[in-house]
């Protein structure tokens, strides 16, 4: 979890090639009824994009973003699957007081819920948003994309992948990789030059191929550097940082001190030598 | 008269201004127990866009360096020997315990499963920020409680006690110096994962070390105000002879800050500085009257001298503090589509009874244990078991009585 990114080739990962999605939004209900997820009361809205619901929640782990273009004069519409990244080394779980996320060697970040504390801070250090909250109870948990890490474990395929017609491919990192770069440059018109996951947050396990320019599509700028490491490059400082003030100061205290006491004691030496010399 | 009525008479003999304290946290209490039956979502404006929110901000982020004084004092006093200073030092560990207290309580408001609060201390995770200032805060709080001992044992009579609070005394003033500076600068680290959120007028990689250095202004601004109020409102000798050794330390603490933040601003930053008018106007605004302002007033002798200047000066640093700490934990948050986040009245009467209740449980103490009437010379720690001090003690003992 330190600087030091663990190499995560090896684990699952989700290729998304948005140019092959069609929109259906079967991953969305097949993730709703794996993970037994409340249907969510939305309606129309117009303005940026036309998705359903209009973002994530508690009940809502993945869905397509829409995005309308213009192309040779045609309007077309770009989709964007919304989910967890299942970063190599995620900001949730070092920000967690608890340890109650953990990157697990298959693959996706998981939720330890009867760890959590509830104190948000994974959702304020997700860079990607996607830790949500059950804002409705009383006693909320958080609530996220497990990378369906049950199925995964018993050899199947997540529920929105395996629901995909076109899209999704499911993985191993190294290998998704190699196949998006292969897209990539057997087909240089159809897709824009960058993998987004490749490099984001210090990598994530799930990569995504577009065809238009990552911010047109909705996509964060993310820093390539894990997160983690951010507050690490502080945090390990603590230690010395207890023991050089505690030290410090202990030692300043002691000098302190005894100056007062040579002081004084000085002082008496001479009161004495004065009451001494003056009874002679 | 039974228990209850001796209290209600003594209640009935506060004056109005107590009353009303008692008052606002009441109303907080109420607020907080509405907080757990309906939820979090249902009584707070906190939403997945601003899952933190004033609770966070103000009693917890902004509250911990407010109730520095403690530390810083028992520093200067204790370690570098300032002995003059004395007399503050047990307000500001009573403010200390009071703000350390609350800020626990106010956590625990904030937190959805408060009941396992406790897991910090078996699931470690050195990882995080907030495990280290969670681990902090429970030792800090546990640091000032022994030091705010010695005045109960006072009160009570227990002499044993006092003894070992005593020989104790040095350890603890050390050890609280030591992990306030951790807790207060974690605090800092808490927005270093916030890479991509944070404004770049406060996002760089020494935040950790300007908050450490704020805490330690504004702590000693809290013991200016406390003390400039105490003497207005309670009845205590004026101590602004006192105060001014601490406004003179101020300006450097102050100017090592701006030194601090100017290079930091100018060399260790990742974005754009400028883009956003709005978030500009307040970090110019926390700068110009949070901290020059007040490091032009405590530079001239006179302003030192005076203790309205005094007091001025201090609760301009306290403004710009404040202002900082939201300008971290929330504005500088906020990204440019954002809808702007503004706390429900319950949040708000939760904070304000927060507030409150550190008002009225100070000047409470102050009114039933020996806080400012201590003078070291004239407590008898004597036992009658025979038990004898070393000369060495002896030097440790009158020193660290306050």
């Amino acid at each position: 979890m330190s600087s030091v990114t663990t190499d995560c080739s090896k684990s699952k990962s989700f290729l998304i090639d948005t140019t092959k999605c069609t929109g259906c939004r079967g991953c969305q209900v097949a993730c709703k009824q794996w993970n037994q997820l409340k249907g969510e009361k939305t309606e129309f809205f117009s303005g940026e994009g036309y998705q359903n619901p209009p973002s994530m929640s508690e009940y809502t782990f993945t869905r397509v973003k829409f995005k309308d273009y213009q192309k040779h004069g045609q309007n077309e519409f770009a989709f964007y699957k919304e989910m967890c990244m299942h970063c190599n080394d995620p900001a949730c779980a070092s920000v967690c007081p608890v340890g109650a996320f953990k990157k697990t060697a298959e693959g996706p970040v998981v939720y330890n819920a009867d760890r959590c504390i509830g104190c948000r801070f994974c959702m304020v250090a997700c860079p990607f948003g996607i830790p949500k909250y059950q804002w409705s109870k009383a006693f909320p948990l958080v609530k996220k994309c497990t990378g369906c890490y049950s199925r995964v474990k018993s050899g199947l395929e997540p529920a929105c992948a395996t629901a995909c017609p076109t899209a999704i491919t499911y993985g191993t990192r190294g290998e998704l990789l190699k196949e998006a770069e292969k897209r990539i440059a057997n087909r240089p018109d159809r897709y824009y030059k960058t993998i987004y996951g490749k490099e984001e947050a210090g990598g994530t396990s799930v990569l995504y191929l577009t065809h238009q320019p990552l911010d047109e599509l909705g996509f964060k700028p993310v820093t390539s550097r894990s997160l983690p490491s951010y507050t690490w490059q502080a945090l390990r400082f603590v230690p010395g940082i207890f023991l050089t003030v505690g030290g410090g100061l202990s030692l300043v205290s002691w000098f302190n001190h005894r100056k007062e006491r040579v002081k004084r004691e000085e002082e008496q030496r001479k009161a004495s030598a004065e009451t001494h010399n003056g009874t002679e | 008269m039974t228990a209850a009525k001796i209290i209600m008479n003594e209640i009935k003999g506060y004056h109005r201004f107590l009353k009303f304290m008692m008052f606002l946290v009441a109303l907080g209490a109420l607020a907080s127990a509405v907080r757990f039956v309906f939820g979090l979502g249902g009584t707070t404006n906190l939403n997945d866009t601003y899952p933190w929110g004033l609770w966070i901000s103000f009693d917890v982020v902004t509250a911990v360096p407010l109730a520095a004084g403690a530390f810083t004092l028992g520093a200067i006093v204790h370690c570098f020997h300032i002995k003059k200073l004395e007399p503050l030092v047990r307000p500001a560990i009573v403010t200390g315990f009071l703000g350390y207290s609350l800020v626990g309580i106010g956590l625990l408001l904030d937190l959805g499963q408060p009941q396992r609060g406790w897991h910090t201390l078996v699931y470690w995770n050195v990882h995080s920020p907030m495990f280290e200032v969670s681990m902090c805060v429970m030792a800090y709080t546990t640091v000032l409680f022994l030091e705010f001992l010695s005045p109960v044992c006072e009160r009570l009579g227990y002499h044993l006690p006092l003894r070992v609070l005593r020989w104790l005394e040095m350890p603890l003033v050390i050890a609280a110096a030591a992990i306030s500076t951790l807790h207060q600068s974690s605090l800092g680290t808490f927005f270093l994962i916030a890479v991509d959120k944070l404004h770049a007028l406060w996002y760089n990689p020494l935040l950790p070390l300007q908050f450490w250095l704020s805490a330690i202004f504004t702590g000693l601004s809290i013991i200016i105000i406390e003390a400039t109020m105490v003497h207005r409102y309670m009845d205590q000798p004026n101590e602004s002879e006192l105060l001014e050794i601490l406004t003179k330390i101020l300006p450097w603490v102050l100017g090592v800050y701006l030194v601090v933040k100017g290079l930091s601003l100018a060399f260790l930053t990742h974005g754009p500085i400028f883009d956003r008018p709005g978030l500009l106007a307040l970090f110019a605004l926390e700068i110009g009257a949070g901290v020059i302002a007040p490091v032009v007033i405590f530079m001239k002798r006179k302003n030192r001298e005076d203790d309205r200047m005094q007091l001025r000066g201090a609760c301009l640093v306290i403004f710009g503090l404040v202002l900082n700490r939201f300008n971290v934990s929330m504005f500088g948050m906020i990204q440019p589509d954002q809808k702007i986040y503004f706390p429900s009245v319950i949040e708000s009467l939760v904070t304000i009874g927060i507030i409150a209740a550190h008002v009225l449980f100070f000047v409470l103490i102050a009114k039933y244990f020996p806080i400012f009437e201590h003078h070291p010379e004239t407590v008898d720690y004597t036992i009658p078991d025979g038990f004898r001090r070393t000369d060495g003690h002896e030097g440790h003992g009158k020193v660290s009585e306050a």
